[in-house]
Formats: C-alpha cells, structure tokens, sequence
C-alpha cells in the first residue's frame, strides 16, 4: 500500500527511476496548468509506457479533459514539459503532434458532419504521414471501419450516427492515423452495457496490434478491465497510480472518487464473483480494503 | 449494471459475427454527376454566341463572369468555409493589372498572365494576418481590405484621375471581340470547374472540408489548418483575377468604386450569395447561383432598375431561410430519401425564420 501515501513529488522520482531502465513513450514532467489562476491539473508527472494502456479517472473537474488536451497539443502547460519518444514536444502544435504519432478522440464527439463516414476516416488516414494517396487512404478507411464495426454505415453523413457509432466514428479515424499512441476521452461515456463491452473489446484488439492507449474514463468497470495500469486525478493532483485493484482498494481512491457506495458495492461483487466463478480473483483483505478505507475518509472529512 | 459489465465477455462471439462479412456500401459517385452536369451546362451556354444577339451575349457574358466569382469564393467560402467578404479585390486587382499594363501598351495576354499572379501573392500575404482572425473577424478584416483598397485606387489616381479607366478597344470587329470574351470566360469557368471536382478528389481538398466541418478535429488529425486556409485563400484569388482582367478588357471602362466598380463591394456579396444558393462547397453549386441570381439581376436592372437591390436583399432572406443548404443538396436529400426530407423541412423552415428574426432585432430595426 506504498503507493497510498505517494505524492506528486515523489512519483516523479519514480518516473525518472523508469527512465533508465526503458524511456516511457510519452512522459509528462511537472506539468501545471491554469486557467486564469485556477490550476486545472498542477505539478503532475507521470509516464505512458511503451504497449501498455494506462486507465486515468478522477471525479469530474479533476482535470483529465484537460491532461488529455495537454497531450494532443489543444493547449500549452503553463509550466512543465511534454515529452514524447524521448522527444520534447512542449511547444509543438497539435497537427505536428499528430504526424509524430499521437492520436486523440473528443469527450464531445466532434465528426466532419456533412462527410460521410468513410470519408471522415479517410482524412484520419490522409495527414497523418503514411499516405498521400486518396485511393489507398480511402482502402485503409474501409479496413479501420470494419475493425470497429461501421463499415455497413460507411455511407452515412457524420451527423447520421447514434452516440455509441460517433464514439466508434472518433476511434476509426484516430486509428486510421497509425498512432503509436491513442488518447481516448470519455469513449465509453454514455453508452449501454452492450455497447461498453463492444468499446473494451476494440481497445484490446488495438492495444494487441501494437498501439499504446491513454484511457480517460467514467465507466469504471469497463477501465479496470481494460488497463494495464491506472492513474487517479483529484484536483488535477495524481493521488494513485498503480495495478487496477490496488488503485481501486487504495483508501484515498475511495476516499475522493468512489465513495463509500461505490467500496460497498465493489466488495459485494467480488463476493459474488468468488462464488460463481469459483476463485477469488483478488486476495480477500484488498477486497475488504475499500470498506476499511471508508473510515479513514469520514475521518478526514469531520 | 454490475451483472451487464461482467457478462461482457460473453459478448465477444456475438459481437464478432455482428461486424462480420458485411459489405462495404459503394463509394460516393455524385462527384462524377457534378462534373458531368456542370461541363453539359457551360456547353450549352457556349451555343449562346450562334444566336447572334448582342444583348443576349452580353447578359450570358456577365452570367459566366458571375461564374467565375462565385466559383472561385467556393474555394475559400464553401470548402475551407471561411467568410470572406473582400473577394473582389482580387477581381479588381486582376481589372487594374490588365489596365495599366494595357495603358502601357503592353500586350493583353501579359497582363492576363501577371493579373493572377499578383492577386495571387496579394492574397497570401494579406492571408498570413487575416487568416489568423475567426469568423466575424475575418470577414470584417476582408471587407476591409477590398473596401480600402477601391478608395486607395481612387485617391491615388491609379491609371487614370480617380482611377477611371478607360481603353482603347481592341483591334477587331466588336461582335468577334465580344464573342472571344464570352468564351475566355466560359473557358475560365471550366477549368475552374475541374479544379474544383479535381479538388474534392485530393488531399488538399479533405484538408478544406475537414477545416470547414470542425477547425479543432482536423489540427486533431495532423491537418496544418493554418496554412491549408492560406492555400484556399490563394486559389480563390486566381480564377478571380483573370475574371476581372477579362472584365477589364471586355468593358473598356470603369470606375474603382461604386456600383459596377472593379472594387464594388456588392460585387463579393453577389458571388457569396450566389454560392449559397446553389450550395457552398459543391461542385456545380455556384455555377447555378450564379445563373439564376445574375440572370434575374440582369433582367429585374433593367425592367425596374430602382428595384433589383432590395430584390437582391429579398433573395438573401429567402435563401437563409429555405435554402441554407443550397439547391445542389436540396436535390441530393430528395434522391436519397424524398420522405426525410418532407418531414424535416418544416422543422428547417422555422428554423431559417428564426435565424433571420433573431438577426433582424439583433440589429436593432
């Protein structure tokens, strides 16, 4: 439970400690951002892995939109730097970021309407850097769709599509840039069951062939299935950054995050699953955790 | 929702077969229909001359001068969808090249040649400003720029006292000399014909749609929007250049400014108007605004002169409200789904009038 107590200041150490073993693809270092003296997300370092998926969650206003759009280039840190593949890229603008290899969805879909979606995805593959080629562009669209399941739409206008096909539409042309890192904000926001589990089931595949993804989330269970890691914001703080179940049975995640409703229902359905599927998948004092961490936080709050 | 989440797994097989095997719809074609409709109609203008009527080519000569404007504005405003309202500086840049070099007694084709080449380099360099503006602001600033740029010629004396020029005509029968007009303009207006389905075909092209359709999402996806909206800025001064050179030379004389000036201001609200009639960022669209609008000018100017501006302020109102779109998409719409568009124009139309209310008060009449 080292992790509990690590603050900012200290997880950099930890980062650069990473650096010399295997430099992350993309690493932020001591990143603050304000606006208008507010800081959205401050003092923030930490690193994405080369192949992994790092989950991000925090309540809302933590600050994730903001990290995400930091990353892509949509804004400038107000101190700290940017650094991708060992790259500097503070300062650079979020089109040249994107021929680097750094790709972003919208929390607020943001599809060409008047395109249809092939062509939608067709610009994803233009600029990019690895064709310039209308035709050949226009062959990898076809194939990018069918991997997330619009292809039998290819011929709708962006604005044709339900919230569940906008959140595909803004992964297929993402993917259609080659990335080697994908940033995903808010993919899962808004859709079904079904539809999550359709979402969690794309980002393996993607994470398979080789893409490293950022995942900034609400859902929480489709994030724990889906990441190697997870980092938590508060305040645009990192307060954990860890495996998925010792994040989730980290008494100040459950403290800012979950809520005490949530450390409840997490151990009921661990309960549950160790029953059905016959083995308990985590050790029975990280499930209990959440329910002892809920002391500590109305401590806190009193 | 706990019981969903962990069935997802199971899900896997039968979202498997959903995405399976089915086939990938068709390319778009109606780029190729565009084309092929836009070259039948500048054809069977070009039979205008064999009628022999001089007013009838003169009206079909403005038509297709009309063309050209709207065509080229479609670069910058319907494809890049950047409102700039100062186009017809570069329609009178072109006029006053030709001009002066002719004043001169340079040949013709050297100031038809240098005519887009200036406008051209005028554009850019006034692009890398402008451009940085958003919307309001950027039309304003064109507005602007055109607007002066008449006041400068006629202050400076450009050419001629108060910059109004006038030509010697050419060294040719009137009818032949008319005739070579009509047709340079018709050849313009086809080849910027081309370029513009050849531009939807492109990179260039994908980049100006996708900047259009939302500037963030395509800096997002690697677009240099910046430098793209330059790029269509440029274009849509080169077909207007050569417009206005062909003006020149066709009219003999004009003023700067004021109505039927080289630097008239109502000259880029008729090319922006006539786009949007026929639809801003498809390829035949402006070739049919600018037929209907011009030749119901040109017919109402001379009926009932004192009337055709409010006309063409009438026409504005009705085009935001029932067309916002333009026709070129209208017609789309009801080949695709004749029944979708019956139920939502309705709900369009109310929508136009609100548009139109709220900027009347807005205004304060």
């Amino acid at each position: 439970m080292s992790h509990a107590s690590s603050y900012p200041t200290a997880s950099s150490a930890e980062t650069s400690a990473q650096g010399e073993a295997e430099t992350p693809l993309l690493e932020l270092v001591r990143v603050t951002r304000r606006f208008g003296g507010l800081p959205a997300v401050e003092d923030l370092s930490f690193g994405v892995r080369r192949g992994e998926v790092l989950g991000m969650i925090g309540p809302n206003g933590a600050g994730k939109s903001t990290v995400i759009s930091l990353i892509g280039g949509a804004l400038a840190p107000s101190e700290g730097t940017v650094h991708f593949q060992g790259q500097d890229i503070t300062r650079l603008s979020p089109h040249k970021r994107a021929r680097l290899g750094i790709a972003r969805t919208f929390q607020v879909t943001q599809p060409f309407a008047q395109l249809d979606i092939r062509d939608n995805v067709i610009v994803g593959a233009l600029f990019s850097g690895h064709t310039r080629n209308r035709r050949e562009a226009s062959e990898q669209a076809d194939a990018v769709l069918a991997r997330v399941g619009l292809i039998g739409k290819a011929h709708l206008k962006g604005d044709e599509l339900t919230v569940a096909d906008r959140k595909r539409l803004e992964m297929a042309r993402a993917l259609a840039m080659r990335p080697q890192l994908l940033l995903l904000d808010e993919v899962m926001a808004g859709l079904t069951p079904r539809e999550v589990g359709e979402a969690v089931r794309i980002i393996r595949e993607i994470n398979q062939s080789g893409v490293t993804v950022l995942v900034v989330e609400h859902v929480m269970r489709a994030i724990t299935g889906v990441s190697d890691r997870i980092l938590v914001l508060h305040h645009g703080r990192k307060i954990a950054e860890d495996a998925p179940d010792a994040v989730l049975s980290d008494p100040r995640v459950v403290e800012a995050y979950l809520g005490e409703r949530y450390a409840r229902e997490r151990a009921a359905q661990q309960a549950r699953l160790a029953q059905q599927v016959g083995g308990a998948p985590l050790p029975a004092e990280q499930v209990s955790a959440p329910d002892e961490a809920d002391e500590p936080g109305e401590g806190h709050e009193s | 929702m706990a019981r969903q989440a962990r069935q997802t797994p199971d899900r896997e097989t039968a979202a498997d077969t959903d995405r399976a095997d089915i086939p990938a719809p068709r390319e778009s074609r109606s780029w190729l229909w565009s084309l092929g409709i836009g070259i039948a109609i500048l054809a069977i203008i070009g039979l205008v001359p064999l009628t022999g009527d001089q007013s009838t080519l003169s009206l079909w000569t403005f038509i297709l001068m009309y063309c050209v404007l709207a065509q080229s504005w479609n670069f910058i405003g319907g494809f890049a969808g950047r409102a700039a309202f100062g186009n017809v500086a570069f329609f009178g840049i072109g006029a006053y090249t030709v001009s002066l070099l002719l004043l001169q007694n340079k040949p013709f084709w050297l100031g038809l040649a240098l005519a887009p080449i200036i406008a051209g380099a005028f554009a850019f360099l006034l692009g890398l400003p402008v451009l940085r503006l958003k919307g309001h602001y950027f039309a304003i600033a064109t507005l602007g720029v055109a607007a002066a740029l008449g006041e400068i010629v006629q202050a400076e004396n450009v050419g001629a006292p108060a910059g109004e020029i006038s030509l010697t005509p050419p060294d040719l029968n009137f009818q032949i000399s008319n005739a070579l007009f009509f047709y340079g303009f018709l050849v313009v207006s086809l080849l910027t014909l081309l370029g513009t389905a050849w531009l939807t075909r492109t990179r260039f092209g994908y980049a100006l749609v996708a900047i259009r359709e939302n500037e963030q999402a395509a800096e997002s996806l690697g677009i240099a929007t910046y430098w793209y909206k330059v790029g269509a800025f440029v274009l849509s001064a080169i077909p207007t250049a050569i417009a206005g050179g062909l003006f020149a030379y066709w009219q003999l004389s004009f003023d700067p400014v004021g109505e039927g000036g080289a630097f008239d201001v109502t000259i880029s609200v008729a090319m922006i108007l006539m786009t949007f009639l026929g639809g801003a960022g498809t390829i035949i669209g402006p070739l049919l605004g600018a037929i209907i609008i011009e030749y119901l000018d040109q017919s109402t100017s001379i009926a009932f002169t004192s009337i055709h501006g409010p006309l063409l302020g009438a026409l504005i109102i009705l085009v935001t409200i029932f067309l916002p779109q333009g026709l070129v998409r209208l017609v789309q719409e009801l080949l695709r789904s004749p029944a979708g568009v019956k139920q939502s124009y309705p709900m369009r139309i109310k929508q136009g009038v609100q548009r139109v209310t709220r900027f009347i008060l807005s205004n304060g009449v």
